[in-house]
C-alpha cells in the first residue's frame, strides 16, 4: 500500500472520530376522536294571557318570545316538541322556531302530547340565540282558565 | 514519496438527546355548549427529558411535527414547558412542518418538563372515529 493511500485513510479516520452534533428525536402516538354531538338549549319562561277580544270575534291571541341555541356536528338533525299534557278544550298553544343556517322551520305548530317537527335539516351548525315565538289562542267556548302551566319538551334528533 | 506527520486525536462528544415518558391519553371531543363549537379537550400527562452537551456558545431548540395532517376542522396543539434558561413558544398547532416549540435551550441542560396537548374541532369536522397521529420531537443545535 502506498504512503499516499495510508495517509488518505488516516485522514478519513481522523474526520470520522470527531463528533458532529446530530439531531435526536422522540415520538409520541396521539389518539383522538370526535363523537356525535347534538345539543340544544332554550331560554325564557314566557307568560301568555288572553284578556280581550274585538266584540263579535273570538278572544284575541297573544304571543311571547323566547330564544334557543343549537350545536350539531351531524347532517340532517331535527327539532321536535311536545307538551306533557293536553291543553284545555278550546285553547291552543303554538310555537315557531327560527331555523339555523341551512335548516328549515316548519313555522308555527300547535303543541300536543305528540311530538311535532319544528325544524328539520339541521347540518353542522353552532348557532344561537335564535328566536322562539309562542302563541296562545282561545275560543269563547274555552271559558275562563286560571293560571296554569305546560312544560314544552324539545328534542334534537341527530342526523348522520 | 510522501512524508507527513499526521496527528490523530479523537474525542467523545455527547450529542443532545430527547426522550418522552410515553403516549398521552386518548383525546375525545364529546360535547358542546348549545350554540357554541364543540368543547376542546386536553392532556398533560406526559413529559419530555432533554439533555444538551457542554460545547461553549451553543444553544438548542426543540421542534415538533406530525406524520400526517389533522382532519379538516380538527386542530392538535402541543405546548412544551421550557427548561431553565429556555423559552417555550406556547401552544403550537401541529402539522407536517417541524415547528419550534422550545427555543434557546442552554448547554449542559438536563431537564424534564411537561407536554400539554389540546384537541379542538369545529362542527364542520363532523364525527371522526378513533384515529392516531405520530408526533416527532426533535432537539437540535440552533443557531
Amino acid at each position: 500500500m502506498s504512503a499516499r493511500r495510508i495517509l488518505t485513510g488516516l485522514a478519513l479516520l481522523a474526520a470520522a472520530t470527531s463528533a458532529a452534533s446530530g439531531q435526536t428525536t422522540a415520538t409520541q402516538t396521539v389518539t383522538f376522536q370526535v363523537d356525535a354531538i347534538n345539543q340544544i338549549n332554550f331560554l325564557g319562561g314566557p307568560s301568555l294571557v288572553i284578556n280581550t277580544a274585538a266584540a263579535g270575534s273570538n278572544p284575541t291571541s297573544v304571543t311571547a318570545p323566547a330564544t334557543w341555541a343549537v350545536t350539531t356536528n351531524q347532517s340532517g338533525a331535527k327539532i321536535t316538541a311536545s307538551i306533557g299534557s293536553a291543553m284545555p278544550a278550546g285553547v291552543t298553544l303554538s310555537v315557531s322556531l327560527t331555523a339555523p343556517t341551512g335548516a328549515a322551520s316548519a313555522g308555527s305548530n300547535s303543541l300536543s302530547t305528540t311530538a311535532v317537527d319544528l325544524v328539520t335539516g339541521i347540518t353542522k351548525v353552532a348557532e344561537g340565540p335564535l328566536a322562539v315565538t309562542y302563541s296562545l289562542a282561545a275560543t269563547a267556548a274555552a271559558g275562563v282558565i286560571a293560571s296554569t302551566t305546560r312544560t314544552v319538551t324539545y328534542t334534537i334528533t341527530g342526523g348522520t | 514519496m510522501v512524508t507527513a506527520l499526521l496527528l490523530l486525536s479523537s474525542r467523545a462528544v455527547r450529542a443532545q438527546t430527547i426522550v418522552v415518558s410515553g403516549n398521552p391519553a386518548a383525546l375525545k371531543i364529546t360535547t358542546a355548549v348549545a350554540g357554541s363549537q364543540p368543547a376542546s379537550v386536553s392532556d398533560n400527562s406526559t413529559t419530555y427529558t432533554v439533555v444538551t452537551p457542554n460545547p461553549a456558545n451553543r444553544t438548542y431548540k426543540i421542534t415538533a411535527q406530525l406524520n400526517a395532517p389533522m382532519p379538516t376542522g380538527v386542530s392538535l396543539t402541543a405546548s412544551l414547558a421550557a427548561p431553565a434558561g429556555a423559552t417555550s413558544v406556547g401552544a403550537v398547532a401541529l402539522d407536517l412542518t417541524a415547528r419550534d416549540v422550545v427555543t434557546g435551550i442552554p448547554r449542559q441542560t438536563n431537564a424534564t418538563r411537561t407536554i400539554a396537548y389540546q384537541l379542538s374541532a369545529t362542527v364542520s369536522a363532523g364525527v371522526i372515529t378513533s384515529s392516531t397521529r405520530i408526533v416527532t420531537l426533535t432537539v437540535l443545535q440552533f443557531p
